[in-house]
This record gives structure tokens, sequence and C-alpha cells, in this order.
């Protein structure tokens, strides 16, 4: 094995080629190392996305993407937005990922006051289609979808008329029969108290809420597990995200009826970029995709969520929107007011 | 002074002992303390402070007190029973009862909630259909019946490794001596099965105390403080809550772990010889017999009715309402799962490996009476048990996603964080079997020159094979069937089985997720069952070999 010129020829050529066997392997470590290392920034056009949706939706959403942009996409998939952005707020000192998709914008938000997102206002937002409430002003986060609160309950168990208000679930007969998700630990659960002090006021709301916590079984400390269990009988009534009631029960064949009531309450299904992931600008291009009818129509058709484009046709099996009655929900007050009323919870309702 | 200058000198002639002893204490520091202090001073220390304006903390504590006793106290005396049960060589069906007890182990948490919720609730089986009785089994009535079912394997295969390194000369002797057949087991067995005991129970507290698996499903409205952590996180989005909780959890384990060391350490146990003679047991006395295979029977039943649930579920084609069989469930489950199953497989043997090969160095040096600092590796190797799998994730999160060491985004960090939470179970088996060695075996082989290493490569290993065994399965089975570590640590591309579980149970397709639970421990235990067959190297079943 000859090496190189320059080198004054060695008096020891087997040595010297023992040496330069023992580089390249070092070199070769190396590279591999590196290789290994840098995994992520070798892709430069790769987006890394964090979803907080079913997986049937997300990859239908992440196909269409590459499909329309050519820009590769790399995703996890975790149906526990909480865990996602908890996870995001871990990872500050090496952000993992560039898009942080599905969740409440409740989630969404506290990320952006802590200083986890890079502010982007989406062109796309702009489109008239979509309201100007479903884009944050500073930027932080776009949303792209809503859900709604629903009464839904067991159709083999329910006896006389279907609950069709929120009022309805105060009926005797659902003593011991009624389940929620905890205000304390779900934002489902929060939105629920607060639209019941928006509809009745906060003094009218906690005779009210008293008067629920008799009837009620047990306030599930996550969202879907109170579906399961109404789904199986174990209580009669519910009360839950709608989408998420037809998807985990009626869709998978369970006997359980649904009924949006005037006077419910959405959330915002949000999408935002986090700072200093590896690709900013393909992270913008996807919020841009977001924005546009492909993705919306398909949220709604798989995963049965309600567009915030006014042009997309509505979830199937549902109510047209324009149908729900909404309550005067005040998201800027809701949120200032929240430590202060899951503390009020935990003391007068006290589970 | 003069003792710790004779300690020092003997481990300096002992290079090799020292060697390990730095090692397995610096991968405990490194591994276990370092991402647990990370999560600790997460929170400022006025979080701290709060903790008594939130009425829901104050009562998941006394919950979470609460639930250890009982639980703790059923768990640890059914897995007594049947441990004994099974020692005892003239049980019927003992191979059966042996590989009965090691199936909860098999199962993930969860589903053991759930099926006895199937089993056992408003619309159960058992209460409605068959005793047409109106059963509220959410709670703590349920929780105390799920954890007792799913934590007294725990306590069985640590106290049955003790017992079956009792010698049946010891109860000839005793027999000899002229106590009765029933004085032997309460004067000469149960004394001996003492550190065993002591041992189980301490696992099966600090596990009923971290349970979240269990209490997620089946507790309610009744809060706990694993649970609260995680219902902090993923409610919430809330870290530095959910931080302040554990560190709430890590006061009783403390104190457990305490208690247990005075009560057990102050004593003297019986010296044995090393591994048991081959003289068959003296018989049983018939009454205590068929009392003790009464009470393995309706143990047993528990046991099945899990699996019963498990299976239906997953060819169900609508769980208690359609009860048509159908495969469609396992068709979904393994087209979305089959790749992810072999990376789970692989993850989970490696990590078992490394999680038993550091219990039982741990638990040899920890029990070498000269060295120091004992005590802290001790505690270490027993601490991750109090760590409820959210805040592993989380804690290696914070610590290996920067300098000095990143390995985020690599599957190691996941490896490592599996093995190093499951270390206490085999660590605690091995401790126990330790006891039950006798010293002069080892100070025969000192005599005749062998190091420290030399005395665990050739005395002592051989003597904890079970120990090893035990650890490597339930570390296995707990690393292939992890949800709370793994949804922190995994990355698109090492993606494990049960990140689709969760997808499945997620998206409401809870058949499909039975069906590739059931998959992913049918494949490893099938594994076993036919190496056991083709190699017949008698590899006895893990509970109590």
């Amino acid at each position: 094995m000859k090496t190189g010129g320059g080198c004054p020829a060695g008096t020891s050529s087997e040595r010297e080629g023992d040496m330069m066997r023992k580089v390249w392997i070092l070199g070769l470590a190396l590279v591999l190392l590196v290789g290994l290392g840098s995994g992520v920034t070798a892709q430069q056009r790769k987006i890394v996305i964090y979803s907080a949706l079913d997986s049937e939706v997300t990859t239908r959403v992440v196909n269409a993407f590459t499909q329309r942009t050519g820009i590769a996409t790399e995703v996890l998939t975790l149906a526990a937005a909480g865990t996602l952005a908890t996870r995001i707020t871990v990872e500050r000192a090496r952000p993992q990922a560039d898009i942080f998709m599905g969740g409440s914008i409740d989630f969404h938000a506290p990320l952006a006051r802590d200083g986890l997102l890079l502010a982007y206002k989406s062109p796309a937002a702009n489109d008239p289609a979509i309201g100007k409430e479903f884009v944050d002003p500073t930027g932080f986060w776009h949303g792209w979808y809503i859900g709604a609160l629903s009464i839904y309950w067991n159709t083999e168990r329910l006896t006389g008329r279907a609950p069709a208000t929120w009022d309805d679930l105060l009926d005797p007969r659902f003593r011991g029969q009624f389940l929620m998700p905890s205000p304390v630990t779900t934002g489902g659960g929060f939105i629920f108290v607060a639209t019941q002090i928006f509809r009745l006021g906060e003094d009218r709301a906690w005779q009210w809420l008293k008067q629920l916590a008799a009837n009620a079984q047990q306030f599930t400390p996550t969202a879907p597990a109170g579906i399961a269990l109404v789904s199986r009988g174990e209580a009669i009534v519910g009360m839950n995200w709608g989408h998420d009631v037809q998807a985990m029960a009626r869709n998978q064949g369970f006997p359980v009826g649904l009924v949006f009531p005037p006077d419910t309450a959405t959330e915002i299904g949000g999408v935002s970029i986090i700072k200093g992931g590896p690709n900013p600008e393909g992270a913008k291009a996807f919020v841009d995709f977001l924005m546009t009818r492909v993705p919306q129509d398909i949220n709604a058709q798989f995963g049965l969520r309600y567009a915030v484009r006014t042009d997309s046709p509505k979830p199937m099996g549902m109510p047209d929107r324009s149908t729900m009655k909404f309550v005067k929900y005040d998201r800027a007050w809701a949120i200032e007011n929240q430590a202060r009323i899951r503390q009020r919870w935990q003391t007068e309702i006290g589970r | 002074m003069a003792v710790w200058t004779r300690t020092r000198g003997r481990m300096m002639a002992d290079p090799g002992l020292v060697v390990a002893f730095a090692a397995v204490g610096a991968l405990l520091v490194l591994f276990v303390l370092y991402p647990a202090v990370r999560v600790l001073i997460y929170p400022r220390l006025a979080d701290y402070l709060a903790i008594p304006d939130n009425p829901r903390w104050l009562q998941a504590a006394r919950n979470s007190l609460l639930m250890m006793v009982l639980s703790t106290l059923t768990a640890t005396a059914v897995g007594f029973l049947y441990a004994f049960a099974i020692s005892r060589r003239d049980m019927p069906l003992r191979r059966l009862f042996q590989t009965l007890s090691v199936l909860p182990l098999f199962a993930p948490p969860f589903m053991v909630a759930f099926s006895y919720i199937l089993m056992f609730g408003r619309q159960g089986l058992i209460t409605k259909a068959l005793f047409g009785l109106d059963v509220n089994i959410f709670g703590w009535q349920g929780l105390w019946l799920v954890q007792t079912v799913a934590f007294f394997p725990f306590a069985a295969l640590v106290i049955g490794a003790v017992l079956e390194q009792i010698s049946p000369t010891v109860e000839y002797a005793a027999l000899n001596l002229g106590a009765t057949e029933g004085g032997v087991i309460r004067t000469v067995l149960f004394p001996l099965a003492r550190p065993g005991v002591a041992a189980a129970a301490l696992v099966v507290a600090i596990s009923v105390l971290a349970d979240f698996g269990n209490a997620v499903v089946i507790a309610g409205g009744f809060p706990l403080l694993a649970t609260e952590a995680w219902f902090r996180i993923e409610g919430l989005a809330d870290l530095k809550g959910a931080a302040v909780a554990v560190a709430l959890l890590i006061v009783p384990t403390m104190i457990l772990f305490l208690l247990e060391r005075y009560w057990v350490g102050q004593r003297t146990y019986t010296v044995l010889t090393g591994k048991g003679t081959r003289i068959e047991q003296p018989p049983t006395p018939p009454l205590i017999r068929w009392l003790l295979f009464g009470g393995c029977v309706v143990v047993s039943a528990f046991v099945v009715i899990v699996y019963v649930g498990v299976l239906t579920g997953s060819v169900a084609t609508v769980w208690g309402y359609k009860w048509t069989p159908t495969l469609a469930h396992w068709r979904l489950g393994l087209a979305q799962g089959g790749p992810q199953l072999i990376t789970s497989l692989k993850i989970g043997a490696l990590s078992a490996l490394l999680t038993s090969a550091v219990a039982v160095l741990a638990a040899f040096i920890t029990s070498r009476p000269t060295l120091p600092l004992r005590n802290a590796i001790d505690f270490l190797a027993v601490l991750p048990a109090a760590l409820p799998g959210v805040f592993i994730g989380v804690g290696y999160l914070l610590a290996f996603n920067g300098p000095p060491i990143i390995l985020s985004g690599t599957v190691w960090i996941l490896i490592l964080a599996l093995s190093f939470w499951h270390i206490p179970l085999g660590y605690q088996a091995a401790r126990a079997q330790l006891k039950q060695i006798d010293r002069s075996i080892e100070e025969a082989a000192q005599n005749l020159g062998a190091t420290g290493m030399r005395v665990l490569w050739d005395v002592y290993l051989p003597l904890l094979g079970p120990a090893f065994m035990a650890s490597f399965i339930n570390a296995f089975i707990r690393a292939v069937t992890n949800l709370s570590i793994v949804v922190f640590l995994i990355t698109p591309r090492t993606l494990v089985a049960t990140y689709s579980i969760l997808a499945m149970i997620g998206g409401g397709f809870w058949g499909a997720a039975a069906a590739l639970t059931t998959a992913l421990l049918a494949i490893p235990l099938l594994g076993v069952g036919a190496a056991r067959l083709v190699l017949r190297v008698g590899l006895r079943p893990i509970g109590a070999t």
C-alpha cells in the first residue's frame, strides 16, 4: 500500500501502513458517529411533526402535504396533547421537532408564553373563509379545526326521553349515572364549567354545578375515559367532545346517542411552529398548508372535527355547524380565571 | 479509624471488586439519581410551598398511603401463601399454579384493570350476567382488588426465590427434634422466609405507591399521587405540578426503605448451605396442603379472568355488545403494529439484559459487608420503583438532551431508561437470595485464593441464576409493554409496539389494541416455551425456581 507523495520514504513502510489503517478506521468511526448524531440535519428538506390527532387523520394530512410541496416528513403521533406539550417543554435545550399539530390551543398558548414557539403569520390564514378569531394575533398558533361539547348516552340503558339541554342533566333519574371529565385535570371539563358560568352567571353556575355533582358517578381524570365507560353501560349519560364520542363510540358500533345542546362551547384545535426546530422554513409551509381545504376536509371526513373554514363540508353524521348554538365564550377571561375556578371547584365540589 | 483503614486495605487488595463497585455506583448515579434530581429541581421552591393550598394533592397523598397499606398487606400475604404452596413438592397441580402466578406479570396493568371492569363492573359478565348484581367497581375497593392481583406475583417471585433455597434437611432436623409438622412451618420455614417477605413487601409497597396503570383505569374519581402526576402532564401540560406530586411520593418511599433496612437488616439470619441438597421434602400436613390448594385455586381464577377478558376483547366484534367472534381486530393490529413489534422485542431483550446484569452486580456489591457507601448504592437500586414512568421519561429528556451527555433522538435513551427503571425487582430478588447463601462457601473460596469478583463469578453467579432469570423476564415484559416512558423517549425513527397500542386506544380501537398486546406477549412466551422444549436444559418455570 503506497501512501501519498510528499512524505519522505519511511524506513519501515509496514509500520506506516499500520498507522494509516488506524487513521482510516478512526476517521471512518468519526464519520459514522457524526453521521448518526446529525441524522436530522443531514436531511435538510425534512420536517419533524408531533401530532396529537389520531393516526389516520395525521397520516392522510401529512401525505397530502408531501404530495403538494415535496417536503418529506417524520411524524410522531401521540393522541395525548399534554404529553406532547410537556415533551416540547423539556426538549427546549435541543428542540427535536418543527411542528406541534392538533390539541386545543389551550396547550399551544402556554408554550408560546414560555417562549417555546416561533411567531409566524400565515398569509393563507387571510382567506375570507377563515374567521380571524381562529388565528393568534401574535402569530404563535393557528387554529384549523374545532370541536364542540356534547351530551351523549347509552341508548340501551336510557329509559324515557333523551337529554337535550344542559339542564336536563340535573334530572334525578341520572343520579349516580352521569360522567364527565374532571375540570381540575382536563381542558374539556374546565371549558364545560366556564360554559356554565357564561350561561348562568358565576353565582348561579356554582349552585347548578353542585346539583350536577349530586348526579355524578365520577369525574374522570382523562377526557376519553368516560366515553369508553358510557359506551359499555357503566354509566348512562355523559358530557364530552362530540367528535370523540362519534369516533370512539358510535363508529365502533356501541349503542350511543349524541346531541349538541344549546349554549355549548368549542375548543379550537391548533398548529404551531417550535422555535429552534431543525427546519423552520418547511414548518411555515406546513402551517400554510393546514389553512387550506385539503387537510381540513380530511380532518372533517376522517376525524369528524369541524373545519374552521366555512367552505369545508361538515363531518359525516354530525349536525351542520350553523344549527349549533354557542354560548358567548370569553376565552381571555376563562384563561385568566382558570386557576381560581379550578381552586373553587376543589373546595366547593370537592372531587 | 481502624475499621476504615482495614476496609480500605481489603478493598485495595481486590481491584476487581473496586472497579465493579465504582462502575455500578457511577451507572446508578448517572442513570437513576441524576435524571431524578433534574426533575425534582425543575419546580421552584414556591411550587413546593404551595402544596397545602391544593386540597386535591393532600387528598391524593392520603389516598396513596391508604392504598399502599391495604394492597401491600393483601398482595404480600397472597404472594407468600402462593409461593409457599408452590414450594411444596406434594402440592397438587403445582406446575400449573407456578405458571399461572407469573401470568399477571405478562399483562400490561391497564389490561388487568380493564378486564376487571368487563368482568366485575355494572355490566360485568360475572357480577351482572351471572349474579345479577349492580356493582360499582370504580374507586378504592376495585383498585384494591386489581392491585392485589397485579402485584402478588412480585411478592411470590421474591419470596419463592428464598423458599426454594431452604434445604429440606432443616425441616427434617426440626422434625427429628420433635417439632410437629405445623410447628416446623411456623418456627422454621416462616422465620427463614422473613427476609424474602420483607423484601417483597417493600417492592410491593413501592410499586403500589407508584402504580399508575391500574389506578388510571379503575380508580375513577379517587385521586392518587402517581396518577395525579400524569394528569398534571397530560391534562394540563403542567410539569412543575407533576414534579411536586412525585416529590410527595418519594417521601413515603424513603421511609419504607429505611424501615425495611432497619427491620430486616438488624437481624442475623440462619445460614444455610448454598444449594439445596437432593433430599425430598417431608410431606406437608394434609389439612394445610388442602387449604393452600383451595387458596391457589381462588387466586388462579382471578388471574385467569384477566386473560379471558383480554382474549375475548381481541376477538369480540364489539366488546360487551356484539360478541360474534372476528379476526378483524387481529388483522388491523398486526398490520399497523407489525414492524414496531420487532423493534419492541429487540429493545426489550437488550434492556432486560442490562437490567439483570446491573441488578445482580449491585446486589452482590451491597451484600459485601466491608464496602463503604453500600447503603447509598442499595438505596439507588430501589429508588426507581418509587418513580412513576412519566417521571423517568421526563427526567431522561431533561438530563440527556444536552451536554454533557446527549442521548435524545437515539434508541439508547429509551433502552437505558427502561433498563434502570426495572432494576428494583431483580435487585430485591438477588438480595433476598444472597442472604440465604452460606458465607462459608465464600470463605472456602477465599481461602483457596479467589478474589471478590472471582467469588461472584464462580460461587454466587451459579446460585443467583434464578434471580437473574426472574429479573430478566420481568424486565423484558415491563419493557415491551411500557407506555409511560415510551411516550417521552421514542422518536419517529424508533417506534415501538406500545406506541401503536396507544394510538389504537386513542382512536377507540380497543379490540385491535387487545390483539396487538396479546401478540406482543405471546411471542416471547412462545419463544421461551419453544426453547425450553427444544433444549430441555431444565430451565424451570420462572416463578419459584
